[in-house]
């Protein structure tokens, strides 16, 4: 609705605005690089530490921005090495650019392993396709911190946790966090937190 | 208001905004708006009063503009801005929550709720407004939330006088300025903390208040719980959340949050200029602003008589007037303010507008205060895109009755 009134609005030359909030879709349609494959694992695994992705996706700046804000999370303690710093900034101020517009088109997300376990255990119980859900959900809002599948990394490994036997604990702790960890209650329905549960449930070692 | 939508068209409208701006995740994986969250402990909106989210987490979400035809605006639907995110709720429970007064004072304080309570309490109706809200419309774009309209909402703050506190701590000499700790932390610990301070003047001010209650309920987790800074007339990096620490002392706190973000040029700039620091002065004091709540953007309306209808509000000073234009600015009409008015609240206003024939239109409105301080076109350009209040403007399309 708001793409309609923003791409047709003559009106622009009055106001130096923009109606749209920027947003990012993740397609196929544009072609493969490896080193872009490499950056969004590397906005998933060692940007989303401390806040979701969607904050460095809303913004559009030169490079030279883009490298003192990349430079700023690395002295706050995001994990990158230079080389890394370099491919990711190299990525942001190719996509995320001030004349990107508001909608931006990315190579397809990088697969996981996660998907792969998820796959794999055909036999696990998967009620009503929470599980599946589960996994997209997990990958969006745990997996920086609890690593593939489950197998751990700033938080505890969650993969054949015992916390998992006990549902109401896992929810409890997920919704209203725990040391480190934010609580998910304001961000994830009940619904949602048991789709992860499942999820993780479905996990080999 | 016959010139709105229905509710059920306006609702599923929001969240397709609010998933718009959840969908943004790098695998696909979905977010749900805050708005459905189910936990009352946490402030959640409930299911049909949706905030448009920009940052999952921490949270950092927008009220709808729609949202400002009320006049106080409701704690579920009040923006949201985390810089780490609530502190975990046993953390803050009243059994262990403590405000610490220390610092250049002659008798350091440590008090329950219970404590605080003894204090004359006061309510104060004020705007609290992010100080990046309109972030998203500078040129050239700054880094930050891209916040549009509605990081801002008009709330009564009860608690009591900061001054009352202060007083029983006593002053010395030295007290210059009042920094401010809350209890929320970041992941990491090599993110710095939201330390913040405001000079001692406006800590002693009457209006500045310790706040427990917004809009009469309890201070929603989201919101600071158990208790805010609510410093009427400045922008909101001084309303510090969570609050645990009080230190008197002679100088601004130290550290990013208060020396190098939330600053703003004391002299014209261009854009992308090199700054230097002494040339850069704290945010503080609200500019005069109004923006549109009715009719929506996008709405489709009848051609005939429309009631447009918004707020507007600035730091310290009154509202004077609101104008109204519905030809790109070439003239202006004067609008009706209605309603309360307070010190530091917002003030509503109307403008009946005759719509003419068919086609695509855009209103736009501009306030001007009792200090001269009239809403520009847009706002000058500054590196941290704060204080953003060019003129509002909302585009709808006319049919024929
Ligand atoms: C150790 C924690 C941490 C990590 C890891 C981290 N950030 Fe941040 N980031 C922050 C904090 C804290 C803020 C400021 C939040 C606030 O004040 O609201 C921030 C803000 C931002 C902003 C908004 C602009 C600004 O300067 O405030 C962008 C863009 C950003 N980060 C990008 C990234 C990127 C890219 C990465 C991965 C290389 C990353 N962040 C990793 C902590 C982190
Ligand atoms: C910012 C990093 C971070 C994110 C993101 C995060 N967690 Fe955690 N999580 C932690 C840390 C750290 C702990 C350990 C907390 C403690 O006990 O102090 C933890 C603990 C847990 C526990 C308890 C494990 C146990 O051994 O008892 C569960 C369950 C859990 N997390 C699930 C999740 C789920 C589900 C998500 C996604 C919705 C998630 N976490 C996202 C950091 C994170």
């Amino acid at each position: 609705m708001r793409t309609r009134w923003g791409q047709r609005a003559g009106w622009l030359f009055l106001l130096p605005v923009i109606l749209l909030g920027p947003t990012w879709l993740a397609t196929g349609r544009a072609e493969e690089q490896p080193a872009d494959q490499q950056a969004q694992r590397l906005l998933a695994s060692r940007c989303a530490v401390c806040h979701s992705t969607d904050l460095i996706q809303q913004q559009r700046l030169p490079r030279d921005r883009w490298e003192a804000t990349v430079d700023k999370m690395v002295h706050w303690g995001a994990q990158l090495d230079k080389e890394e710093a370099a491919l990711l900034t190299a990525f942001l101020a190719t996509y995320f650019h001030p004349e990107a517009g508001p909608v931006v088109t990315l190579p397809a997300a990088p697969s996981i392993q996660a998907d792969q376990a998820g796959r794999e255990s055909g036999t696990a119980p998967a009620p009503g396709g929470a599980a599946a859900r589960g996994a997209a959900l997990y990958k969006q809002n745990c997996l920086a911190c609890h690593g593939e599948a489950g197998s751990g990394g700033v938080g505890p490994k969650l993969a054949h946790n015992p916390i998992l036997a006990q549902a109401d604990r896992f929810r409890t702790t997920v919704s209203q966090g725990r040391g480190a960890m934010p609580p998910w209650g304001a961000v994830l329905r009940p619904q949602e937190i048991a789709d992860i549960h499942a999820w993780l449930n479905t996990l080999r070692d | 208001m016959t010139n709105h939508e229905g509710p059920g068209i306006t609702r599923r409208r929001l969240l397709a905004g609010a998933a718009g701006g959840l969908a943004l995740a790098l695998t696909g994986g979905r977010l749900r708006s805050p708005a459905e969250a189910a936990d009352p402990g946490l402030g959640t909106p409930p299911t049909d009063q949706p905030l448009r989210t920009h940052v999952a987490r921490p949270l950092d979400a927008e009220t709808p503009p729609q949202v400002f035809t009320q006049y106080l605006t409701p704690n579920d639907r009040f923006f949201v801005r985390s810089h780490f995110g609530p502190p975990a709720p046993d953390l803050v429970a009243p059994s262990v929550w403590r405000l610490s007064v220390a610092g250049s004072v002659e008798r350091p304080l440590r008090l329950t709720l219970n404590d605080l309570s003894t204090f004359d309490e006061i309510t104060v109706t004020a705007v609290v407004q992010c100080s990046g809200n309109g972030r998203a419309f500078h040129r050239p774009k700054a880094p930050g939330v891209q916040w549009e309209k509605g990081a801002a909402g008009n709330a009564s703050w009860t608690g009591v006088r900061l001054r009352d506190v202060l007083q029983r701590a006593g002053l010395t000499a030295r007290a210059r300025h009042l920094q401010l700790q809350g209890a929320d932390r970041p992941v990491a610990a090599s993110v710095p903390l939201f330390t913040r301070s405001i000079p001692i003047e406006k800590a002693l001010h009457p209006d500045t208040i310790l706040a427990t209650r917004m809009n009469g309920a309890p201070l929603p987790l989201l919101h600071g719980a158990p208790l805010r800074l609510i410093t009427p007339g400045w922008m909101a990096d001084s309303c510090v959340k969570w609050l645990t620490n009080l230190t008197v002392q002679e100088e601004e706190a130290g550290g990013y949050y208060m020396q190098t973000a939330y600053r703003y040029p004391s002299r014209p700039v261009k854009p992308g200029e090199v700054i230097a620091p002494q040339d850069l002065k704290p945010v503080e004091a609200m500019v005069v602003k109004s923006l549109i709540a009715a009719p929506q953007q996008g709405a489709i309306l009848a051609s005939g008589a429309v009631m447009v209808q918004g707020v507007a509000w600035t730091g310290e000073g009154r509202i004077e007037k609101v104008e109204v234009s519905t030809d790109e600015g070439r003239t202006w009409e004067q609008a009706r303010l209605v309603g309360d008015e307070a010190p530091y609240a917002w003030r509503q206003w109307r403008f009946l507008w005759r719509t003419g024939g068919s086609g695509r239109r855009t209103i736009l409105c501009r306030a001007t205060d009792d200090r001269g301080q009239v809403q520009p076109m847009a706002s000058p350009w500054n590196p941290g895109g704060f204080l953003w209040n060019g003129w509002d403007h909302v585009q709808v399309q006319v049919r024929e009755a």
